[in-house]
């Protein structure tokens, strides 16, 4: 509890970072651990530069950060859209959520990759499987965040809005949607996230490009640099496609918390 | 939306309603020749696979087995993890250098999907168990260190200068005032950090292993038994509902008063 002035905290961040800089360089430099479990710095700088002026495997390191990123967009974004309508309704009206909410909640909870293989074998082992794992990853995070939203909206808003005439449409258009916005981006943003996790795993166990089977492949004939640089760049993704959402946000309810 | 709530009774009637038609689809998919029994599996042939394996398990291994090894894993490494992440996020909420130093660190690894790093981990450490442990531990320790961190930051500052001045160690401060009052957002954390450890648990048990519940679906996918793997989806996916209900029954236990005034 006691008040570090935050001018000071730098050197604590900038500390940790030194040290586990430092303790890197000197687990390689002195040959204490293997560059095949833990390439030194040069190492890594020079796969980066490989990878990048030369690409993975035949394929410009863009096409596997493009093909994943294609996938992601495509499946996260019909799931997120079908899902964010289905949450309004079963929001909305009491008979559609007790028609769907045994599916959402059973297939919310479930492992995405336990349904991948199934969807392999019905649609192949193209594109097709890896949208529709996508697709159902987003769906059911999308509709509970969307469901939840509309049953926050302020009886008295409601109540306000009926006496001054308006329509059930006007209701749902000017009152509910509004009042459920943030918690849809909330469960958008949640949902992204949980499309990329599974997409980098579909792609390890059943890809042939993307920036997941990158990695695998590269683990595959050891090369832990590739392996390492994969990670770096499958981290610095994520927080990339993390921000993007949350930048959108802030521009569609600018009045959250406030 | 009072007004257009269903009573309970109406509301059960029509999920059972829906998940019957939906089971009859099902059938009728499986058995009309509509699609290949190879492909879908009727719903009575997914219990004569569950009678058939529980009878004579599944290549060598029991379901049981499978079961239990798979919720062993994920709940070794969650376990592992609530131990670590808990005092972790504590320390770095109370201590903003303890903040300053792991917190990047921290949110470095929490956005990363952890199977990118398992491929590192079975460099490390094989391919056998202790990777996934290992794994499950890195998935969830983030998770739960921030929500444990962002709950010391919900203590009202009265309340500790209350214990303080009533004469509390640093120790009974900790224990007594700031635990309680970040326990809604730990169980938080922990409810996110579980889901993502039994996800993560079924990926890596495709990616490498010889047994659990995962390695029992990718079996089963490779000799086209489509009835062994509708019914590990299933049996997945009512694990996963009843993990997380377990830790819903436990947060209503221990933080009884949330909520309430």
């Amino acid at each position: 509890m006691d008040a570090a002035e935050p001018a000071r905290l730098w050197r604590w961040r900038a500390g940790s970072v030194a040290v586990l800089a430092a303790a890197w360089v000197g687990a390689t430099a002195s040959g204490l651990v293997p560059s095949v479990f833990l390439p030194s710095p040069g190492d890594l700088w020079d796969a980066a530069a490989d990878m990048v002026t030369e690409g993975y495997k035949d394929r410009p390191l863009l096409d596997h950060i493009g093909l994943s990123l294609l996938r992601v967009f495509t499946g996260f974004g019909a799931g997120a859209l079908l899902g964010t309508a289905l949450g309004l309704l079963m929001g909305w009206r009491g008979w559609i959520d007790a028609l769907f909410a045994p599916f959402i909640e059973f297939l919310r909870p479930l492992p995405q990759l336990a349904y991948l293989l199934l969807l392999i074998i019905w649609l192949g082992i193209g594109e097709a499987p890896k949208i529709v794992l996508l697709f159902l990853a987003a769906l059911p995070v999308a509709a509970v965040a969307a469901r939840d939203g509309v049953r926050r909206t302020s009886l008295a808003r409601l109540a306000a809005a009926r006496t001054l005439g308006a329509s059930e449409w006007q209701l749902f258009r000017h009152v509910v949607l509004p009042s459920a916005l943030p918690d849809i981006l909330i469960g958008a943003r949640l949902a992204l996230g949980i499309v990329y996790g599974t997409l980098i795993a579909a792609e390890i166990i059943a890809g042939s490009t993307g920036l997941g089977w990158m990695i695998v492949d590269a683990g595959r004939y050891l090369r832990s640099d590739q392996v390492f640089v994969g990670v770096l760049i499958i981290g610095l993704m994520g927080v990339a496609l993390d921000r993007l959402l949350v930048l959108a946000e802030r521009r569609i309810v600018h009045w959250a918390g406030r | 939306m009072e007004n257009k709530r269903l009573p309970v009774a109406t509301s059960l009637l029509l999920s059972a309603l829906s998940v019957a038609a939906a089971l009859g689809l099902w059938q009728f998919l499986a058995t009309s020749g509509t699609v290949a029994p190879e492909l879908l599996a009727s719903p009575a042939q997914v219990l004569n696979a569950l009678e058939e394996i529980l009878r004579d398990g599944y290549r060598g291994t029991t379901l049981t087995h499978n079961a239990a090894v798979t919720l062993g894993r994920c709940l070794l490494g969650f376990g592992l993890a609530v131990v670590a992440g808990i005092p972790l996020g504590l320390l770095m909420g109370l201590q903003p250098r303890a903040g300053a130093a792991l917190g990047d660190i921290v949110q470095f690894l929490r956005p990363l999907p952890p199977l990118s790093y398992m491929i590192l981990l079975i460099l490390w450490f094989g391919t056998g168990d202790g990777s996934k442990v290992a794994l499950l531990f890195l998935t969830a320790l983030p998770i739960i260190a921030s929500a444990a961190m962002a709950g010391v930051r919900l203590v009202p500052r009265a309340r500790i200068l209350v214990a303080r001045s009533l004469g509390a160690s640093a120790p009974q401060v900790v224990l007594h005032v700031v635990l309680p009052s970040a326990l809604p957002s730990i169980f938080t954390g922990l409810r996110i950090a579980l889901a993502a450890a039994f996800s993560t648990v079924v990926a890596a048990e495709l990616l490498a292993a010889t047994d659990g519940l995962g390695w029992m679906v990718l079996s089963a996918s490779r000799f086209l038994r489509s009835d062994v793997i509708l019914l590990g989806i299933l049996i997945l996916g009512l694990s996963g509902m009843a993990l997380s209900w377990a830790l819903l029954l436990a947060e209503r236990r221990l933080v009884h008063w949330h909520g309430r005034g």
